[in-house]
């Protein structure tokens, strides 16, 4: 199965995607906390693209592809804002959380551990994409 | 996102209601921003009906505990976190840094020890 969508760079729509990605993974036969770890890495993944690539900016529109098998369900988002590189990116801190300079930095750390793939790549046209993939353990 | 308040000795107990995402960390920060400049510095944050977190509202608890234990020796005491939600505040390391409690009473009852 496969859907894909359109949806413009504003936060309100981050509900939706939640809900669009946890009726794939339950036809995928994921478990509430499997579907739990989509949704999170997801959400983190369209959060940064909606903030950071775009700045808000509601007249800009991301792409969204996901596809799934018994089992397995991989997403792919589509974006052309600011270029910029997941390798450059320190881990968080976490043993500091609390004392650190900063607060930021969770969402990658979070689609690393939770997704059993989740790889960037920007094309010769700019254009952005993650693709992440979990499989049933 | 809905939020809802109850003050019991002393303690601010604040009921939100939906997702803490991007989309609702921002409210959720001004409400409870708001009761710190009123006075207030205990704080429960009670999230018995929110079914999911993102790094945006793990951000704001950060910041507001952060802020009541270095600034106004206060505290924010969390409850009632459901299984995923919970998953999130392990996989963070969170857990290890606030007080967790089951319910909000104990989270409340927990200033008090
Ligand atoms: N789609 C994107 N376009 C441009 N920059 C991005 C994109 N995604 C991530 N980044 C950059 O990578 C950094 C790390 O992202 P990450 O999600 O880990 O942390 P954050 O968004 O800064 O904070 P948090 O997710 O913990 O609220 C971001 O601060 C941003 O500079
Ligand atoms: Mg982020």
């Amino acid at each position: 199965m496969q859907q894909s969508y359109n949806f413009p760079a504003d936060t309100a729509v981050l509900a939706k995607i939640g809900e669009l990605v946890a009726n794939a993974g339950r036809s995928a036969g994921f478990d509430d906390i499997e579907i739990g770890d989509i949704q999170l890495a997801l959400d983190e993944v369209c959060t940064n693209t909606i903030i950071h690539g775009l700045k808000s900016d509601h007249s800009k529109k991301f792409q969204l592809v996901i596809q799934w098998n018994q089992g397995e369900i991989e997403i792919l988002i589509h974006e052309s804002g600011e270029p910029f590189d997941p390798m450059d990116l320190d881990d968080p801190n976490l043993e500091n959380l609390l004392e650190g300079p900063s607060a930021g930095g969770l969402g990658l750390y979070f689609l690393r551990e939770l997704m059993d793939e989740a790889d960037f790549r920007i094309g010769r046209d700019g254009v952005k994409t993650w693709r992440i993939v979990k499989r049933k353990a | 996102m809905k939020i809802e308040e109850n003050i019991l000795n002393d303690v601010s107990r604040v009921s939100l209601e939906g997702r803490f995402d991007a989309d609702t960390c921002d409210t959720v920060e001004a409400f409870i921003r708001e009761r710190i400049e009123k006075g207030r510095s205990q704080f429960v944050l009670n999230m018995e009906n929110v079914p999911f977190i993102s790094s945006a509202g793990l951000r704001v608890v950060i910041i507001i505990a952060r802020e009541l234990r270095n600034e106004y020796q206060g505290d924010l005491h969390i409850s009632a976190l459901q299984p995923t939600v919970n998953k999130v505040f392990e996989i963070s390391g969170l857990n290890n840094v606030l007080r967790i409690f089951d319910d909000a009473e104990d989270a409340t009852l927990g200033f008090s020890k």
